[in-house]
């Protein structure tokens, strides 16, 4: 046996409780969304149930109106994204390529900005989109996610940016580019994999977030995803498992394999943007 | 003109930030020294009432107190399981891609949505914990986990532990994967042991990385809501309140807006020092990095 | 083609002086090297003749036209980068063709202007590749594709060829040197390698801490260094720099160096007796010579190298290189006798570094 495969085996082995801790949500979530609903409350509790009840799901999604969250939440992730990215990208592209008075202090507020959570401003973010009318309006969670995104997009784009020879813009420029011109077509196409993956994070993260949504979006019908399906279990009497199961699967799952496929950009982005 | 290119190119975002993050930091000074009706409106200044009511309030204290154990236990437990697992697959060892990308998996997932599932896998009469644990033969019957708050608060430090492990072992790879290679190949040449190596090469090169886990994780935990927000609400009976839980319910339940401010500026307090902290960390960071910086100018 | 005049020019970054005043006229068709140690402030000024760093203070002037506030994209230059700086999301065509596209030449033109470089430079069956797909060599010939298509007023060369191994360093040397034979076009190329300079160079200009130490063609800059910077970096191995003190007595005059060795320079410098002075002379122009005559060494090392062998030795203290083209048999510890031919010494002033 090759040492390389011994020490595979021993490592899967030190993993495997986390693993299965991991993995464990997930198979409760799938096991309780495709059951009937009458084998949800059995005793003694068990794992296994007497048919894959598929009708859950378009039973759900009517019941619970998951339709209008999901558009809800992806109203607000594509918009957020997109003011992030716009505001990210001329800021990150002066990081990067500039120096400038005041470069270090903005670095710093940025920094702040990061370590800033919803929670401690939730209160006067909450009376500043009162006093702006927002409350109640998609729109102040597209804006406070997109603020709350900047700090970490700036940084994947910068160290992206700086991973970039500034000899490629200088050589545009004396092949007679403007500086216009060699940001279009130079730049710009040799950045949009860093784009994208910040993107996808940004989106990620207002997909998920949970306290703005709660605090600035009152009634039902402008629930996003996470609200949509807390407000399911909480201070309900009775509450319908199996609808929220199928619920957090149809909201997780596609996610989640996006992010597995991007999460080696994120080891990059977090070593070189946000630690160095 | 040539000089205010870069400036244009940040005020768009540095205004946004203003308005999001910054406004309403300076509201919450001002909600805070206010005297605020039963109704939640502001009705005149009150000075320091609001923190005197604060530091005279025993469930602050407690919740405090909670925060502090929270916050400690998450972040210890997070680091005492994340530092081996990145080490691990940092390793080349067959199905490493696969190991990493369910490690990964707690992350992509809301952390309302995992509390959700938490809580239900919980439940006392029907949930699967239970199932699983009576399969193998651990407890005889259902127990009821988040009925007491001394278990709920275990358990949710157990699920904080959970979610927060894949951004601390990305962090930590992060940081092994910028290992030198030559490193490990002179102290083999010199004659190093796999523990040798360890604890000479591998953790005082860690080091940095350990440190701005430790306090990015303990920014994050501090302020993290949805895990006890969803599971018990701080319940039951403010057992498990943290801060941020009691906070919340101040402000959106019984409208004590005055405070909550307060409370929120006490909180602004500790990050704004662990902040302080990681900057500190991080330009100490670049100092090392400083000569490559002047290659590429 | 044109010429390139320098005024005077300073560059400060912050309160950082990098150039202390540069003077330099580059006439029409000539290829001028810069040379000089890291930080000398070579590519420094070579970026701020192709528009990529701002002027301090003097004049850059292309032509007859001051250059200062014109950007890069308008002073019709060309450059060739360390790093090639190739567009790695175009082909090898794209590349060089993307100049003469941004001036929205005729795609016939286009096409004849881009074959007829690549035929130049044995390019034409690599036009539809990536650059990632080239070999370093061939990259380095795309980037002077990226320059010739342009029949631009002056070539730029920012240490091409620092990223080549050492065999295609010497061929492409030669080819940019026909290149320049053909086209004349005035070039300015930055090296830290003086054989690169030397063997290029219509004229060198050996720059050191932000100042000119001596502007010549090769063979002035070898035979006749202005002071000893220059010499010691011009040459390889470097010349022999000895320390003494001038003495005349009796119509024989000498430099007395450590150990009272005593070595006869011409009689011309008789006048400056007593004065501190450095005794230069190059390991190739030392000869051997009889006991009785020569100045005694003892080998410490002998390197041959093939074509001859090179001795290294002490003398009074102080160490000093030899090359001889004849196969000698010397060995650690032997004593041997050389003489300085009197045309092929230097002397330098001690406290100045200044030729006497």
């Amino acid at each position: 046996m090759s040492r390389k495969l011994t020490r595979s085996l021993l490592y899967w082995l030190f993993l495997s409780p986390l693993v299965v801790v991991i993995l464990f949500p997930f198979g409760v979530m799938f096991v309780t969304a495709i059951r009937p609903r009458d084998e949800i409350f059995t005793y003694p509790p068990t794992w296994g149930f007497s048919e894959f009840r598929w009708t859950n799901f378009s039973e759900m999604w009517v019941k619970t109106n998951f339709g209008g969250a999901l558009m809800n939440s992806i109203y607000v992730s594509v918009l957020a994204t997109a003011i992030a990215l716009l505001l990210a990208i001329p800021a990150a592209y002066a990081m990067s390529r500039y120096r400038f008075a005041g470069k270090g202090l903005y670095r710093n507020f940025l920094l702040m900005t990061q370590m800033m959570s919803p929670i401690v401003l939730v209160l006067g973010l909450f009376r500043l989109m009162m006093a702006m009318g927002l409350v109640n309006d998609l729109n102040s969670l597209v804006v406070t996610y997109a603020a709350f995104n900047l700090a970490f997009t700036i940084w994947m784009l910068q160290s992206y940016f700086n991973s970039i020879p500034r000899d490629l813009e200088e050589a545009a420029w004396i092949d007679g580019a403007s500086h216009l011109t060699s940001l279009v077509r130079i730049f710009l196409p040799l950045a949009v994999p860093a784009m994208v993956v910040a993107a996808i994070f940004t989106f990620i993260n207002s997909w998920n977030e949970f306290v703005l949504a709660l605090t600035l979006m009152r009634s039902s019908e402008d629930f996003t995803l996470p609200v949509q399906i807390y407000a399911q279990v909480a201070g309900r009497y009775q509450v319908e498992w199996h609808h929220v199961m199928a619920g957090t699967v149809l909201a997780t799952v596609p996610v989640a394999i996006v992010f597995s496929w991007l999460q080696r950009y994120l080891i990059r982005g977090m070593a070189l943007g946000a630690v160095k | 003109m040539q000089k205010s290119i870069p400036l244009l190119m940040i005020v768009p975002s540095l205004l946004m930030a203003m308005a999001i993050i910054g406004y309403p930091i300076l509201d919450l000074a001002w909600t805070s020294s206010q005297e605020v009706s039963r109704f939640g409106k502001l009705t005149g200044f009150a000075g320091w009432e609001n923190f005197a009511e604060v530091f005279g309030d025993q469930l602050f204290w407690d919740s405090l107190w909670r925060t502090g154990i929270w916050t400690f236990f998450v972040v210890v437990g997070t680091l005492a399981v994340s530092l081996p697992v990145a080490i691990i697959l940092n390793d080349d060892f067959y199905g490493r891609g696969l190991a990493r990308v369910i490690i990964m998996l707690p992350w992509s997932v809301s952390l309302t949505m995992t509390a959700v599932v938490w809580r239900w896998a919980l439940n006392g009469r029907a949930g699967l914990l239970n199932a699983t644990l009576m399969d193998i033969g651990i407890i005889d019957q259902p127990v009821e986990w988040l009925a007491t708050a001394s278990t709920a608060f275990v358990v949710e430090i157990l699920v904080g532990i959970l979610v927060s492990i894949p951004f601390t072992t990305t962090i930590l790879l992060g940081g092994l994967s910028a290992m030198p290679q030559d490193t490990y190949e002179a102290a083999m040449v010199d004659g190093a042991s796999g523990w040798h190596q360890f604890r000479y090469i591998t953790l005082p090169l860690m080091k940095p990385f350990i440190n701005i886990a430790i306090v990015l994780n303990v920014i994050y935990v501090f302020n993290s809501l949805p895990i006890i927000w969803v599971m018990t609400e701080g319940g039951p009976a403010n057992g498990t309140d943290i801060l941020v839980t009691y906070l919340y319910k101040l402000a959106f339940r019984f409208g004590q807006l005055g405070k909550a401010a307060a409370i929120s500026l006490i909180m602004f307090g500790v990050l704004l020092v662990f902040t302080l902290l990681y900057v500190a960390l991080v330009s100490r960071g670049e100092e090392d990095a400083a000569p490559e910086d002047e290659k590429e100018a | 083609m044109s010429s390139v005049t320098i005024r005077g020019i300073r560059k400060k970054y912050g309160s950082m002086d990098v150039l202390h005043g540069i003077d330099l006229d580059i006439r029409d068709q000539e290829f001028v090297v810069l040379v000089g140690p890291s930080g000398c402030g070579k590519s420094t000024l070579l970026r701020m003749i192709a528009g990529l760093e701002s002027v301090s203070s003097g004049d850059i002037m292309i032509g007859e036209r001051v250059v200062n506030d014109v950007p890069a994209k308008s002073r019709d230059i060309a450059m060739v980068f360390q790093n090639y700086a190739l567009y790695p999301h175009m082909s090898v065509y794209e590349n060089m063709s993307f100049s003469l596209r941004l001036r929205k030449q005729a795609k016939e033109m286009i096409d004849r202007k881009v074959r007829e470089a690549a035929s130049i430079l044995n390019l034409t069956s690599y036009l539809e590749r990536s650059p990632r797909q080239l070999s370093g060599g061939q990259r380095q010939r795309v980037a002077m594709g990226r320059a010739l298509v342009r029949d631009a007023q002056v070539f730029l060369f920012d240490e091409p060829l620092s990223n080549l191994d050492a065999k295609l360093r010497v061929v492409m040397r030669t080819e940019i040197k026909a290149l320049h034979q053909r086209l004349k076009t005035t070039s300015v190329y930055v090296t830290h390698d003086q054989i690169e300079a030397m063997t290029m160079a219509d004229r060198i200009v050996v720059m050191n801490a932000g100042r000119i130490e001596q502007i010549g063609t090769p063979l002035q800059l070898y035979d006749t260094p202005a002071n000893l910077f220059v010499a010691d970096f011009i040459g390889s191995p470097s010349m022999n720099v000895l320390p003494g003190t001038l003495r005349a007595e009796g119509g024989a005059v000498w430099v007395e160096i450590a150990d009272g060795l005593r070595l006869p320079v011409p009689a011309a410098h008789a006048a400056r007796a007593g004065q501190k002075v450095v005794f230069g002379i190059r390991p190739e122009h030392t000869l051997l010579a009889d006991a009785g005559s020569g100045i005694p060494l003892e080998v410490e090392v002998v390197e041959p190298t093939g074509a001859n062998i090179q001795v290294y030795a002490k003398i009074g203290g102080a160490h000093l290189c030899a090359i001889f083209t004849d196969r000698h048999e010397f060995r650690p510890g032997d004593l041997i006798h050389l003489a300085f031919p009197e045309a092929k010494i230097h002397l330098f002033d001690a406290a100045s570094g200044m030729r006497l």
